[in-house]
């Protein structure tokens, strides 16, 4: 499904050019779960957001379900995006003014969905995700698991093909961490690949495949399964 | 410690430049625009000070009672003042004054002048204007005697002295017996000479009641017990003797008022020697020049309170540290007052900038030094003070309110839950600028309509030319010289030019009521009038060559007969139909047959409807004639009429105009409201839109989040910018609800004055909806896009 090769990305400010990403290659196979692991600095968000289609890298490939998007516009990109990935975030990212039931509804929105049918898929989800109850509710009024379930319903109500999570559980005691990581892991089972970054060895354990960064590179993958 | 209030201050402006420009910028225009219409305020309630004796002088207004209707007049009969002088004590001096326009003639130099003033002797006693040459006592005591201003007496001698000089005024030659400075500006009586009353002739030398023409001016020994010298008045007026000198019967009466000097400029509904101003153009003028200055505070107070998110940190700090609610509050007040007082230096430099084009709206002549007078500055300071404490309190207010604990822990929120006091100041100052631009739309459609509405007669291509006395005996050969230039299609010559008729006259008609008189305009015209100035004929015929023959003077003038031509209005009036007044018999100077109908033209101002109007067929009365040029080498015809003027004439100058540009002189007071108007609408919205610049970049700022955020899950550029936008063009829209029928009414109520208007159209409201709603859009797009534009990592990141 993903395909890397010898992605670059640098940062530069006035004095001093850095090495984000350091001619990195991966695949992801449709259905995985891949976490990404390493110490703070060494790429892994910037990874994720190169992903994510949200930033651009500065050199190499690639490749989203068969087609380079490497030198794709913003619009064709956040076209890709909108129909194909959903995010998770470590802060929740939910917006305050919106309640849940809107929040959730947000990328319908956008991908054209019709009214009725929006209410339809957004009921569904926060069904799933248990959480229907709170529907109407605010996002300061809810507990930070809650919030996270909320994420995780608006990540996923489009039904994409693929989630990039940015420490999920970051944010999250250990029981509403484990109920968010079940909530993942029953997705990838259902069919959607997963690309997580973590800190977290226990999380990382949810995952097929671990891959370890370091300074921009990869150092090291091990297979889980 | 007010050192340090003022050092942040300071640093807070340097470090967000964009607010601070936008309130420095808006507060000195509010405040220059407060202060320009203040000095004018200052200079219109300064009219008529100058005189010594302001204070003792009173005007005397008419009130009379005729055939069950009540009029009103500035002016009275010649009577007025002699006899009033002579019964009542209290009145120490009178003069009876009427301004009115002749050739003046001296050596090679003959100009029209409209401002002759004819006065009794005393006039220079009464008023105070000042004498360069001459004796205020003796400079009016003898018929031949005339009074120069001082650029009237450089325009005519030159560097000579004029004094004991003669020159040709009105027919008659006169001597120079004294030098004025120029009439001041804020004076009611504006005049370039001055010469007695008496040269009026006849029709002024017998004292009487009625022929009420004149305005009379009385000196009194004290200013005290008007009222009380009123109903003296008024008594002695209803004695038999009297009422009967005055052929009053029955119901009817003459009375009299006096009204102080100081009162006739802005107080007063009739107008003498000027229009008056007016005190409802001042009372427009303060509200205008408020409410641009609200809409500046307005801004500054919004865009401080959207700070306050950003400040919340700082004051929690502070207080944290030991500072008291007073002194945080002392801090805020010293800030909104350090940016008013930077504005209002500016405003000042602005002031002297704009000088001249307020000069030029405003028709006065205010100096620089006028506006760095001690009265200036204290206003200026004045209105400083009050918009630091109106725009700078409420952000102090709630920033001093501050608790700190729930700084600390939550981060600041906006107070006012919603924002209403935000929301309402937004809606009141679009309301504001949407209400100045409507109005200004109207205003400037009914300038339009009145420049090129049909008079019934056409004003352009019309060169007028003054005639001077010998001119007059060498009529037809000039005129016949006039008619074969090349370019010129026809030439007629009047009394006064059509586009304003002042000779008040009567008619003699007689009909089923018995004889009775209609009230007239009159208008001594030559031959070829009608077809000059492209009026139409409803029936009849113009004057031709044979109707002199009519007016036959041989024989004691016992067969002389006056042909007359009337218009619509006055045969109605007189209950003809046009074809039935053809042949009939009128008496106005003596009798005469009516020849021709002419279809209704304006013969004054567009305020009033068109009245009667008669015009005889009366050569020795002309002063100039009116020439149609061809539109084709105007300047080749104008070459050629200069040199036949200068061939006729000895070499006097050439003094020419248009008509048409006589007539844009009459809207003058309108004009420049319009321009005023136009000023203050954009300024408005310009500072209206400043404000709404500013506060959309902070809720961007509040709201990078949310932007990301929804640019993440799939928003695009135009979803975001209807984001941002909608919520300011919501508020925008509540203003245009709120404002458009204020303008309505208002308009409709402004339009009242023209008896000739416009009903305004709706593209006068739908215009200014879709100017401001625009003008909303792109200053509120501007950061939208920019936010759309962002990449949405950086905002993420911001956690």
């Amino acid at each position: 499904m993903i395909k890397i090769t010898d992605l670059e990305k640098y940062y530069k400010t006035e004095e001093l050019q850095t090495i984000a990403l350091n001619k990195l290659s991966f695949d992801v196979k449709k259905g995985e779960f891949v976490a990404i692991m390493g110490p703070s600095g060494c790429g892994k968000s910037t990874l994720l957001n190169i992903l994510g289609m949200l930033d651009d890298s500065d050199g190499g490939s690639f490749i989203f379900n068969g087609e380079e998007v490497i030198h794709y516009n913003e619009r064709k990109r956040a076209n890709i995006r909108k129909h194909n990935i959903g995010f998770v975030f470590q802060s929740f990212n939910l917006i305050d003014q919106l309640t849940v039931f809107e929040n959730v509804e947000l990328p319908l929105i956008y991908t054209g969905v019709k009214k009725a049918e929006r209410k339809k898929k957004v009921h569904e989800v926060l069904e799933k995700m248990q959480i229907m109850h709170r529907r109407k509710h605010f996002p300061q009024q809810l507990s930070g698991g809650q919030q996270q379930r909320v994420a995780v319903a608006r990540a996923v109500v489009n039904n994409p093909k693929l989630i990039l999570a940015d420490e999920p559980t970051g944010n999250l005691d250990s029981s509403n961490g484990n109920e968010v990581m079940d909530l993942l892991t029953e997705l990838n089972k259902q069919g959607t690949t997963i690309i997580m970054v973590t800190h977290s060895e226990h999380d990382a354990k949810f995952s097929h495949r671990i891959i370890r960064m370091l300074d921009g590179q990869k150092v090291i993958e091990n297979s889980l399964i | 410690m007010i050192k340090n209030y003022f050092k942040i201050a300071l640093r807070n402006l340097r470090k967000n430049k964009l607010y601070a420009s936008i309130n420095i910028f808006g507060l000195a225009i509010g405040l220059a625009s407060c202060m320009l219409i203040g000095l004018y305020i200052v200079k219109e309630l300064s009219y008529d000070k100058f005189n010594d004796k302001a204070n003792r002088i009173v005007r005397v207004t008419m009130e009379y009672k005729m055939s069950n209707e009540i009029n009103y007049a500035a002016t009275t009969g010649t009577k007025v003042g002699p006899e009033f002088a002579r019964t009542f004590p209290k009145i120490e001096e009178y003069t009876r004054t009427f301004i009115s326009t002749s050739n003046v003639e001296y050596g090679n130099k003959l100009f029209n002048e409209d401002r002759i003033l004819f006065a009794d002797p005393s006039f220079f006693n009464i008023f105070s204007f000042n004498l360069l040459q001459g004796n205020a006592e003796t400079i009016l005591d003898a018929p031949n005697k005339i009074v120069l201003t001082e650029s009237m007496a450089k325009k005519y001698f030159g560097d000579e002295n004029p004094i004991n000089k003669t020159i040709t005024v009105i027919g008659k030659e006169m001597i120079v017996s004294g030098v004025s400075q120029d009439c001041p500006k804020n004076s009611q009586i504006k005049f370039d000479f001055v010469t007695q009353f008496l040269n009026l002739g006849n029709k002024v030398k017998r004292e009487q009641w009625w022929s009420a023409n004149w305005i009379t001016y009385f000196l009194l020994n004290t200013g005290d017990d008007i009222t009380q010298f009123e109903q003296q008045i008024n008594t002695y007026m209803q004695t038999d003797a009297i009422r009967s000198q005055a052929g009053l019967e029955g119901e009817s009466y003459l009375n009299y008022h006096m009204q102080p000097l100081l009162d006739v400029h802005l107080k007063s509904d009739l107008a003498g020697f000027e229009p008056n101003g007016n005190m409802t153009y001042i009372y427009i003028f303060i509200i205008i020049s408020l409410l641009i200055l609200l809409i500046a505070s307005a801004n500054y107070t919004n865009l401080a309170t959207a700070q306050s998110t950003s400040r919340s940190g700082e004051i929690g700090m502070r207080k944290v540290m030991g500072a008291s609610k007073r002194q945080v509050f002392i801090q805020f007040i010293s800030e909104s007052t350090t940016i008013t007082f930077i504005a209002a230096v500016l405003a000042l430099l602005l002031c002297v900038l704009v000088l001249p084009y307020f000069n030029s709206i405003t028709g006065k002549a205010f100096t620089k030094l006028e506006l760095l007078q001690p009265i200036s500055m204290l206003l200026l300071f004045l209105f400083s003070v009050i918009v630091s404490f109106l725009a700078g309190l409420y952000p102090a207010l709630v920033l001093s309110g501050t608790n700190v604990m729930s700084v600390l822990k939550k981060g600041f929120r906006s107070p006012g839950g919603n924002g209403i006091l935000k929301k309402s100041l937004i809606v009141g100052q679009f309301s504001i600028s949407v209400f100045l631009i409507i109005y200004t739309m109207v205003i400037l459609q009914q300038m339009d309509f009145i420049q090129n509405k049909n008079l019934g007669y056409n004003k352009d291509h019309v060169v007028v030319l003054p005639i001077s006395r010998t001119m007059l005996e060498n009529f037809e050969t000039f005129k016949y010289g006039l008619e074969q230039i090349s370019g010129v299609q026809s030439v007629t010559a009047s009394y006064e030019t059509p586009k304003f008729v002042k000779w008040g006259d009567g008619v003699n008609v007689v009909d089923e009521n018995g004889e009775h008189t209609i009230d007239i305009n009159a208008m001594p015209v030559d031959l070829n009038f009608v077809n000059t100035l492209g009026m139409k004929m409803v029936a009849g015929r113009d004057f031709i060559q044979s109707d002199f023959a009519l007016m036959d003077t041989t024989n004691n003038s016992v067969n002389y007969k006056q042909p007359y031509l009337i218009n619509e209005t006055l045969a109605k009036q007189i209950g003809w139909s046009p074809e039935e007044a053809i042949g009939r018999t009128i008496e106005n100077r003596a009798s005469g047959p009516v020849l021709g109908v002419v279809k209704d033209f304006n013969f004054s101002s567009l305020h009033e409807p068109v009245g009667p109007l008669l015009m005889f067929l009366g050569r020795n009365f002309s002063r100039n004639y009116m020439v149609r040029i061809s539109d084709l080498d105007v300047q080749g015809t104008l070459g050629n009429l200069e040199t036949l003027w200068n061939e006729r004439t000895n070499g006097r100058p050439f003094n020419y105009h248009f008509l048409d540009e006589d007539y844009d002189a009459l809207y003058q007071t309108e004009k420049r409201s319009a321009i005023l108007f136009s000023v203050a609408a954009g300024l408005a919205i310009i500072l209206a839109c400043l404000g709404l610049f500013g506060l959309a970049a902070f809720s961007i700022v509040q709201r990078t989040k949310e932007i990301g955020i929804r640019k993440v899950l799939g928003a695009n550029l135009s979803n975001i910018i209807l984001l941002i936008s909608k919520n300011f063009l919501v508020l925008v829209t509540i203003a245009i609800i709120i404002a458009s029928p204020f303008a309505f009414f208002a308009t409709k109520k402004w339009l009242q004055n023209f008896a000739y208007r416009i009903e305004p159209e709706w593209s006068v409201f739908f215009i200014p909806v879709i100017v401001t709603l625009l003008v909303t859009f792109l200053t509120v797009g501007y950061h939208s896009i920019r936010a759309a534009m962002a990449n949405p990592i950086k905002s993420l990141r911001t956690e």
